[in-house]
């Protein structure tokens, strides 16, 4: 019995690692997918771009910190300009794997990424199918509102 | 008299009209800056009985701004004298109704009750945008500081100005472009 459960096992291990290869997102390290249509004939390609962040990039002074913590900045939910750094295009926090963060910065960030969110501070960055405008919202959320940083509760 | 002692005497004495910008401004906060300048209490000849206070014009009441779920969380007692007269409206709600209301009650709640008060209300002009009668705004001559700087949404700033402010992080060569 053990024998026939070892040989159905082995066989699902091997089925997925066949079709292991098949995601293409990360295993090859690809940013953009580009798809080109010619003769009936569709090439789509991946193409490794560049963030256009290495000329602005700030010197970390202690890299052993992360760069939050080194930069040594106070920010507050009204900086869009950095907290735009660590959005996606629909408004929502990176991931700590992507931002690099430690524990402790990467969730000040996304609350205030969050309060930026409400204040509509960053309309642009949403959904599609979303109300970019903040005076469209219903009720109480339309009006102006600002937070105050002391009410962020982290250990 | 000397002619400063003179001017300065003018200007002690005559009422002076100010200008304050509410926008994204805290109204019980800009209130209690306001009720000094209504009041005259900014002024050395300051006294209850003395009437020495100024005008102040208030725009863009509109656009006031509350903290956290403030909005929602504020709530303005009203009693007809009836039985069963007693209402409760939300801050958002006044506000929708009258969008100079809330601004008016905090200036209005911020003073001690005494017979001034109404009279030192009448000193002061709301307006839920920058619209303001010229006959008006002709008088001013000073334009009280806001107490917090208005924030700047992101899509008002220039997309150089964007792409070349100092970064804090760099994207990982796998972060897929959304």
């Amino acid at each position: 019995m053990n024998t026939l459960l070892k040989c159905v096992q082995n066989f699902r291990f091997n089925v997925f690692k066949q079709t292991k290869h098949l995601s293409i997102y990360p295993a090859l390290r690809v940013k953009e997918i580009q798809e080109k249509e010619t003769n009936n004939e569709l090439v789509i390609s991946g193409k490794i771009l560049e963030s256009g962040r290495e000329p602005y990039l700030l010197k970390n002074e202690h890299p052993e910190a992360c760069p939050v913590c080194a930069s040594g900045l106070q920010i507050k939910h009204t900086d869009v300009l950095i907290l735009s750094q660590f959005m996606r295009s629909t408004g929502g926090m990176l991931p700590r794997r992507i931002t690099g963060l430690c524990r402790r910065s990467q969730k000040y960030i996304s609350s205030l990424v969050i309060m930026a969110n409400k204040a509509g501070l960053m309309p642009h960055l949403k959904p599609a199918n979303s109300h970019k405008d903040p005076k469209m919202r219903r009720g109480w959320k339309k009006y102006n509102k600002y937070f105050y940083e002391s009410t962020i509760k982290i250990k | 008299m000397s002619q400063l002692k003179r001017v300065q005497q003018w200007a002690t004495f005559a009422r002076v009209w100010h200008i304050y910008d509410a926008a994204w401004q805290n109204p019980f906060q800009s209130a209690e800056l306001l009720k000094k300048y209504l009041m005259g209490m900014h002024k050395p000849i300051y006294h209850p009985m003395n009437d020495c206070g100024d005008h102040v014009i208030v725009i863009n009441t509109a656009d006031v701004a509350l903290p956290g779920d403030e909005w929602k969380k504020r709530v303005y007692f009203h009693h007809t004298g009836y039985p069963g007269g007693a209402s409760w409206t939300l801050a958002w709600e006044l506000h929708k109704k009258n969008p100079t209301m809330v601004m008016k009650k905090a200036v209005y709640n911020s003073m001690d009750r005494s017979l001034q008060r109404r009279y030192t209300m009448e000193r002061l002009h709301l307006y839920p945008d920058a619209n303001v009668p010229l006959n008006l705004l002709e008088n001013v001559s000073n334009q009280i500081k806001q107490l917090r700087p208005k924030p700047k949404r992101l899509d008002e700033y220039k997309e150089e100005e964007v792409r070349e402010f100092p970064k804090l992080i760099d994207l990982p060569k796998s972060y897929i472009v959304e």
